[in-house]
């Protein structure tokens, strides 16, 4: 056999036999399950890196189909695409999975369902490798459900807490709320065209083959299924509850690798997307919309897990936005892309130190760990202020070169608004990240007035995040008596965070460092070649000067001696409110909710259901009962009679059967 | 040509007691006078099988078997007829049709 083909297929069964092994036999051996899911993420590990080497500079890609579903009209393969997009992608997805399985180590040590995690783990690594890797759409989309099902199981993972369990409902409704457009893309697609190959799909768009409002209503229908998973306006609003999961969970799933499967998506299929000048714009549009929201909701979050959340949401529209220029101006899918590496590195190493801090002062409110002093822990601060550069776009970070790519992307267009507002996000961008960071690094006086009003989160989702890290209500003592307790620094580590926890944290924070200047090599290997970026001093500056502008408005706020801690915000009252209650989407949702779908297709479907079928069942019943009574006159408890109706009946059927010939 | 070699003759005297039985179905109200009659109907049809057996049928045995199979049930159900009447009467006192009317609708 093919040995790229092996490891392949090694990367997709090894996980899943992991974690059927782990759910039948081993769940309730914490040492044993933690055993076998590591050895099934460390091989994948290493096929990745190895299969990155030996095809580094490919130039056709490697594909690999088996028939699945055949009939005369369509034809469904079963296979592996390996090409640079689907390299780099597995090599992240494998990497950042080994890193968490690593940190969770520590993180999740002595909590009962620690077997049951890791079987989960396992199973999203399998569904995300096999998505990366997949061959066509459909294999695509059933992997796209899998990393779904494991992102359900994964966020309600302590259902103890009913925040935690209506999170993971949530997260599955919605996104399936838009996986119903992408399937319909899907059958579209299959019924005109006929095929759903990625590399069929790509060329016959790219040659014109394809009638352009085909090209136009798929790309648009697939688009809801991107905007579902990757979070995008109006149906992001999954994406902060599902920080109810555990940290390790959230920097895998929710910032590094599942919710950048929908711009892998939209990656993946460039070519074909890029075809329709139509839905670039309106994906243009979206993603646009999505950055400038969820940066401001960021600005007053104070839950360290929710502002990275935002800031999630904020950076993937980032990246669709990088994409859907690159498509307007024909350009190249490497900015969006390259910013969706370094995002992984970057976003996965801020929450797995948001995860250190919330182990150890068991809370996630960022304005109680500054008070309880949380830059004392060394590792988690320095690397979380690396993080938050990149994330800003400071040089040298990895986050510089990509945003500026993407700003460039932008600045291509004839129409110059994108570009302002790409670079007011970086502006937005930056001022909540280091309010954040300065919050943390300065502590004030204990007598500070501002402790009072954050020391008690009067925000709606606040209060049910103080107990995330331990106490999840299931009432096991031996979870939090031993050297996990929270708050009291029992850790017998100088730095007070467990080296399982921190050595994930240096290894991210070194390739958030040096990512950056990969930028070429990574294009030859994408494109095939570098195409020297022109990038004028008036762009570089501006996108430098407001990132500098958003940490110095941090500064201002929140960092210096004087500072108000209040927000410049704060000024207008009614913004604040809308920021907080997150510009109303939910409520929206609630209200559209109640109003359409309680109130007007549940409701008839009920009435449909208890009038229309139930009662032409009854209807029948009644009939019969009604039709006997009515009709049993003819039973006159006369027997001669019945006999004699009887004789003349077959006496006429005789008689016209014989005269009838 | 003798009567009694025609096939005809047979199927008349046959029709003859069919109408009989069936008349005494329809008319009489005793229950034994009608279970009498039913007799008569299955002694008409015993004797078709045997007259269709003797002029047309190849196989000599048929009509037989099939009149003995007749008999056999004929006498179980005099049987069960009976019982079922002795039950009539002991609820009704009475063995006329007439009184049974408990499942008039």
């Amino acid at each position: 056999m093919d040995p790229i083909l092996l490891g392949c297929l090694l990367c997709v069964i090894l996980p899943l036999v992991a974690f059927g092994l782990i759910m039948i036999f081993t769940w309730r051996r914490p040492n044993l399950s933690l055993a076998i899911s590591l050895v099934a993420s460390t091989i994948p590990l290493i096929i990745a890196w190895t299969m990155l080497f030996k095809l580094w500079g490919i130039k056709e890609p490697l594909i690999f189909t088996f028939n699945w579903l055949v009939s005369d009209l369509v034809k469904v393969p079963f296979g592996f695409l390996i090409d640079p997009v689907s390299l780099i992608m597995l090599v992240i997805v494998a990497t950042i999975s080994w890193l968490i399985q690593i940190y969770s180590i520590g993180y999740m040590g002595g909590d009962p369902g620690f077997g049951r995690y890791y079987a989960d783990l396992s199973l999203f690594a399998m569904s995300m490798l096999g998505l990366v890797i997949s061959s066509g759409l459909l294999q695509l989309y059933v992997f796209w459900e899998l990393v779904g099902l494991s992102s359900y199981l994964l966020i309600g993972f302590w259902y103890e807490k009913f925040s935690a369990s209506e999170a993971g409902k949530k997260a599955f409704v919605v996104t399936r709320f838009g996986d119903v457009g992408f399937f319909m893309g899907l059958v579209f697609l299959t019924i005109f065209f006929g095929s759903l190959d990625i590399a069929g799909l790509n060329a016959a768009a790219a040659s014109d083959k394809m009638p352009p409002w085909l090209i136009t209503t798929s790309a648009l229908l697939i688009f809801c299924g991107i905007a579902g998973k990757s979070a995008q306006f109006p149906i992001h609003v999954w994406l902060p509850d599902a920080m109810e999961g555990p940290t390790p969970v959230s920097a895998l799933l929710h910032s590094a690798t599942m919710v950048a499967a929908g711009v892998y998506l939209l990656t993946r299929i460039f070519p074909f997307m890029a075809a329709s000048a139509t839905a670039m714009l309106i994906i243009l549009a979206i993603a646009t919309l999505t950055m400038i929201l969820s940066s401001t909701i960021g600005m007053v979050a104070t839950d360290i897990k929710q502002v990275w959340a935002y800031s999630t949401v904020s950076q993937l529209a980032f990246m669709a936005m990088g994409l859907s220029a690159a498509g307007l101006a024909h350009g190249t899918l490497f900015a969006g892309y390259f910013h969706l590496t370094t995002h992984a590195a970057f976003k996965a190493l801020l929450f797995l130190c948001a995860g250190a801090f919330i182990h150890h002062f068991g809370t996630n409110n960022f304005f109680v760990m500054s008070k309880e002093g949380g830059r004392k822990l060394t590792i988690p601060m320095v690397t979380v202020t690396i993080a938050a550069l990149a994330l800003c776009g400071i040089f040298p970070m990895a986050g510089f070169f990509s945003k500026e790519l993407i700003l460039g992307t932008l600045a291509h267009l004839d129409n110059k608004i994108w570009v302002l507002l790409g670079l007011f996000g970086a502006f937005l961008t930056s001022y909540y990240t280091f309010r954040v960071i300065f919050v943390m690094l300065f502590p004030r006086a204990d007598d500070h007035p501002a402790w009072e009003q954050y020391w008690e989160e009067p925000e709606p989702h606040g209060h049910g995040h103080g107990d995330d890290a331990h106490g999840h209500g299931h009432g096991d003592a031996h979870a939090h008596d031993d050297a996990h307790g929270h708050g009291h620094g029992g850790h017998g580590d100088s730095h007070g965070v467990p080296w399982v926890m921190s050595f994930p944290l240096l290894v991210l924070a070194g390739f958030t460092l040096v990512l950056g200047f990969l930028q070429t090599p990574l294009e030859t290997f994408l494109l095939g070649k570098s195409e020297p970026h022109e990038m004028s001093f008036v762009l570089l500056a501006s996108a430098v000067g407001v990132a500098l502008a958003g940490i110095g408005m941090a500064w201002l706020d929140w960092g210096r001696k004087t500072a108000s801690w209040q927000g410049f915000i704060k000024q207008i009252p009614a913004l604040e409110t809308f920021f907080i209650q997150k510009w109303y989407i939910d409520h929206f949702w609630r209200w559209f909710l109640d109003t359409f779908i309680y109130g007007v297709f549940s409701k008839w479907f009920t009435y449909n259901d208890r009038r229309v079928v139930d009662g032409g069942v009854d209807a029948v019943a009644f009939s019969c009962i009604g039709g006997g009574r009515w009709l049993s006159f003819i039973q006159t408890a006369f027997l001669q009679f019945n006999l004699l109706f009887m004789v003349v009946v077959l006496a006429a059927v005789g008689i016209y059967l014989l005269m009838g010939r | 040509m003798l009567l009694f070699n025609q096939l005809e003759t047979y199927l008349y005297v046959a029709l003859v007691l069919f109408f009989i039985g069936l008349y005494g179905v329809l008319a009489r109200r005793n229950l034994i006078a009608i279970l009498i009659s039913v007799e008569l109907i299955l002694n008409a049809a015993s004797l078709n099988f045997m007259a269709f057996n003797r002029f047309l049928a190849p196989h000599p045995a048929v009509g037989q078997v099939i009149a003995l199979f007749i008999m056999a049930v004929a006498a179980a159900e005099a049987a069960i007829a009976l019982s079922i009447i002795i039950a009539v009467y002991r609820k009704l006192k009475s063995v006329n049709v007439e009184q049974a009317t408990e499942l008039r609708g």
